[in-house]
């Protein structure tokens, strides 16, 4: 008999970051290849899953960002906290950092957005000399929403950030307005072959690309990540399909060429 | 001219207000008939009335402007049409034996209407059977499920169709299209437990919304078809009403005995001094009272176990 | 091999093999249509061969012999998390060409599309198939067109002749002996394939994902009820959702379960915290209609819609599918004269 992919797998949660009061981050212990833009299941016996992506890799550690929206992540912020959860995955493709390796790159993240290429971010920052200037424009919707408020702090001085809220007075080194007003002020110096990632909801998304392509990138130099409900992760369920492509298997990360030619 | 107005009136002719026309009525259970009769209906009116036909309120047809004189070769054209609609007769070729229990009126029913819980044309079609020839003043009427096109509760006997859903949850699929169209369409008694539909059954009226909308067959029908039936709605003048539930998830059989046995009861309770010995049962009710009715209505008759008897029953209505 | 039965014999092999299998066949369910009085014809289990409908199509397909309606994954206590047994019985089931061809459509998705499914293929593996011979199409039915109203890989095939004897063609070598010393005559047997069909579609050969486009789909907004009839209806579409659930208030036992999807129903593409994907009727059913006639063949290399015929038979609404394809060659010169101005 085949494994049963359905059966999760224990990791043990070593801290909990408290962003906000819905979305914390459960740093758990993992063993594996895991790449940014991956995502697990989360899965609590008697209440669901949940696909999550991952937030960010360390040697032995995985970090998962949640917002706290439904019955599964409601169970999880209410008994999960300071214990062993369930997991299966890592499920998707994720990013491939050899993509981006010598190239201007332009990190566009909209929300919960942001959790998928933080681990893609943090490589970067750490490993500046991998690319020719990095430039994260991260969006939320109030200064209450912001997340990972403590890497931003930390990135500021090691790549070009652009925090935004989209009203309300944000917290230092915080502007007010969309991600989009944002891009025709990049300094990008041959947008031609500069890399662009693009994670967030769908109308961010859509008017961000529009920003990135008036502003010069080439089609095939953006990535975006899709968002979808996913039940299974393995390609069964069906409900994240788009055309010929399953998020779960194919994606969530697909370059914009393909990208624009799925329909939802 | 001699005529003896009672008795034409029990032939179920008419005395209309034409001095010597008078007008056929021809009774239909259900409402529902062979097409052919219709060709005897307009041989009829062509003939001996005046070209035209009237639909009656109770489903019936009327042919007005005979002449008393034609009433026995009106009868004679009228037998296949009695006949054929398997009315009870004393004397064949001699019309209707007698007018009193009216036309037993019914929607179309379960052989065209998917809402529909029975063969109404059916089912009036026994009533008829069972009840005709009868000269007390009984008003009888079906509808196939609760929407009550029929407007049963104006009768003295409302008989509203119902099934019992049945409920597979292995079948159901979480589509939400029973609870969705039971409180949209009907009374609400879906809630959802557990990613199913959870039925309350004190609520449910029976009309198979959920069935019907189901996609999965998760929910069916119950092989017992079962009833509402209502009690003694009136219109007229001095008290109309709307017909209140009586018994709720009975069968065909316990309905028709009930039935019989209100007979018996205005039998025994009509008030002899009537004009023209005609009183609604329900104003003989309110002289005996519910409970002495109810003893007579429910003298031998066994009702499932499913069925809830409403006590006590009361009727409210305008009061002139 | 190939034999004639009487209907005792044939009962007899079927008793034998019920042994070790469910026989699973359209079968008629009185009174359990959805209106009054009507029959249903969908799958169940049967005993003898007169319970198999021959004469008409089930409303459902035979899928939820391999795909159940509901299948659990896990039954949880407190401290445990527990697989149901696998089903102690294989299953053998009866179906038309065009459901034996949905087969590998559900192989597809449930045995190569990602990981194989765990659940599906401990049934899979236990199943079998007896083909029943298709003398004349229904109707609805477009198999022809959609290339699946001839199948070879069957256990054995199954019709009757004009006498009302069962002719079989029997192609599992394990089960002809059993045939063997049932049937009354030794002949060749060559089961009835359907060669025409009142019903046809065309699939326009240049199809792209550019039709989505087009405005025929918004017809669909009004017209459809977003029922799901047409996909839990089809022997090709597989999709499932996920439950869990605790049994009691005290929350201590439960279980997950996974049952089948629509991608018309609502629900379908929310996403937590209050997205949907395709919220108009109209949208859904291009979603669904491109996956049978386009999307699927881009990914897999051939159709998914096997032509039943069942997603016309079933629409309250009086939507036709075969139509809907039927209308895909105008719609895609529309998006192409629009793209052109």
């Amino acid at each position: 008999m085949p494994r049963n992919e359905y059966q999760p797998f224990l990791a043990t949660v070593k801290e909990v970051i408290r962003h906000t009061d819905i979305e914390y981050t459960f740093r758990l212990a993992y063993e594996g290849p895991v790449k940014p833009g991956q995502f697990f299941e989360v899965s609590i016996p008697k209440f669901g899953e949940a696909p999550i992506s991952v937030s960010g890799i360390e040697p032995g550690l995985i970090d998962l960002t949640i917002r706290r929206v439904g019955r599964v992540t409601n169970e999880l912020f209410e008994h999960y906290a300071d214990r062993k959860l369930f997991l299966r995955g890592p499920y998707g493709n994720g990013f491939n950092v050899d993509d981006y390796r010598g190239r201007e790159l332009v990190v566009i993240a909209g929300g919960t957005g942001v959790s998928p290429v933080r681990g893609l971010v943090e490589h970067f920052a750490n490993h500046p000399e991998e690319v020719r200037g990095l430039t994260l424009v991260a969006g939320f919707k109030s200064p209450q929403d912001i997340l990972f408020y403590n890497d931003f702090s930390r990135w500021a001085t090691k790549i070009n950030l652009i925090l935004t809220v989209d009203a309300g007075e944000g917290p230092a080194h915080c502007q007010v307005g969309l991600v989009t007003e944002h891009i025709p002020q990049l300094k990008i110096q041959d947008a031609s072959n500069a890399a662009a990632i693009v994670v967030g909801p769908p109308v961010m998304m859509r008017f961000a690309i529009q920003g990135l392509l008036a502003a010069g990138f080439a089609e095939h130099n953006i990535w975006i990540s899709q968002e979808r409900k996913m039940c299974c992760g393995i390609g069964k369920c069906g409900h994240c399909r788009i055309n010929d492509v399953y998020v779960c298997l194919n994606g969530p990360v697909f370059n914009y060429t393909q990208g624009k030619t799925l329909v939802d | 001219m001699d005529i003896n107005t009672k008795e034409v009136i029990k032939n179920a002719f008419r005395v209309t207000k034409a001095r010597g026309l008078t007008a056929s009525r021809i009774r239909v259970p259900g409402g529902h008939l062979k097409a052919e009769y219709l060709e005897i209906i307009h041989q009829i009116a062509r003939e001996y009335g005046n070209g035209t036909v009237h639909l009656t309120a109770r489903q019936g047809f009327e042919v007005p402007g005979i002449r008393f004189e034609d009433m026995p070769l009106v009868k004679e054209l009228l037998q296949p049409v009695i006949a054929g609609m398997g009315i009870n007769q004393t004397e064949p070729g001699q019309g209707y034996p007698a007018a009193g229990t009216r036309n037993i009126t019914a929607c179309i029913g379960n052989r065209v209407c998917p809402y529909a819980c029975y063969d109404t044309t059916a089912f009036a079609q026994r009533l008829e059977k069972a009840v005709f020839p009868n000269n007390l003043h009984f008003k009888i009427a079906l509808t196939g499920c609760p929407n009550d096109c029929t407007k049963v509760r104006m009768h003295d006997f409302g008989i509203i169709g119902m099934t019992l859903p049945q409920f597979e949850p292995e079948r159901c699929v979480t589509c939400r299209a029973c609870i969705h169209n039971c409180r949209k369409k009907s009374v609400g008694a879906l809630s959802e437990i557990n990613y199913r539909p959870a039925r309350n059954e004190e609520k449910c009226i029976g009309c198979g919304e959920c069935i019907v909308s189901c996609p999965m067959a998760a929910w069916t029908r119950s092989r017992e078809k079962y009833y509402r039936l209502t009690l003694f709605g009136r219109t007229g003048r001095r008290n109309p009403r709307l017909g209140v539930d009586f018994i709720k998830w009975i069968d065909e059989d316990s309905i028709i005995k009930i039935i019989l046995n209100t007979y018996d009861y205005v039998e025994k309770y009509i008030d002899l001094n009537a004009p023209g010995g005609k009183e609604h049962i329900g104003y003989i009710v309110d002289r005996t009272g519910f409970a002495e009715y109810q003893k007579w209505a429910l003298r031998d008759v066994r009702l499932p176990a499913i069925a809830e008897v409403t006590q006590p029953v009361y009727w409210g209505g305008l009061k002139y | 091999m190939g034999y004639r039965l009487t209907k005792e014999a044939c009962d007899g092999v079927l008793q034998k093999l019920s042994l070790n299998h469910t026989l699973f066949a359209p079968k008629r369910f009185t009174g359990g249509g959805p209106f009054s009085g009507t029959d249903l014809i969908r799958y169940g289990k049967i005993a003898s061969a007169d319970e198999i409908v021959l004469d008409a199509k089930s409303a459902h397909s035979f899928k939820e012999a391999l795909l159940p309606i509901t299948e659990t994954l896990f039954y949880f206590t407190e401290e445990q998390m527990k697989e149901p047994d696998p089903p102690a019985q294989g299953v053998l089931v009866f179906l038309r060409s065009c459901d034996l061809h949905a087969v590998r459509r559900l192989d597809e998705i449930y045995l190569r599309n990602g990981a194989e499914d765990y659940y599906y293929k401990r049934i899979r593996e236990k199943t079998r198939f007896a083909l029943i011979g298709c003398p004349t199409a229904f109707d609805t039915c477009f198999c022809v067109d959609m290339v699946a109203n001839r199948s070879d890989n069957y256990d054995f095939s199954i019709e009757q002749d004009e006498n009302a004897n069962y002719l079989i063609d029997c192609r599992a070598a394990d089960w002809a002996a059993l045939f063997e010393a049932a049937a009354s005559q030794t002949l060749a047997v060559e089961p009835s394939f359907v060669a025409a069909t009142p019903t046809r579609v065309g699939i326009p050969a240049l199809l792209d994902a550019g039709v989505a486009a087009a405005a025929m789909w918004d017809q669909y907004d009004g017209r459809c009820i977003k029922c799901g009839r047409c996909n839990f209806s089809c022997p090709t579409c597989t999709c499932y959702t996920m439950q869990d659930l605790f049994y009691t208030d005290n929350g201590k036992a439960g279980e997950r379960r996974r049952v089948w999807a629509s991608c018309m129903v609502d629900g379908f593409t929310d996403v937590a915290g209050g997205g949907c994907y395709r919220p108009k009727n109209g949208q859904r059913m291009r979603f669904k209609t491109l996956h049978k006639v386009f999307d699927y063949k881009q990914r897999f290399g051939y159709q998914m819609c096997v032509g039943c015929g069942r997603c016309d038979d079933v629409c309250p609404e009086y939507i036709s599918f075969a139509r809907i394809v039927n209308r895909l060659e105008e719609a895609l010169r529309e998006v192409k004269s629009d793209a052109a101005e």
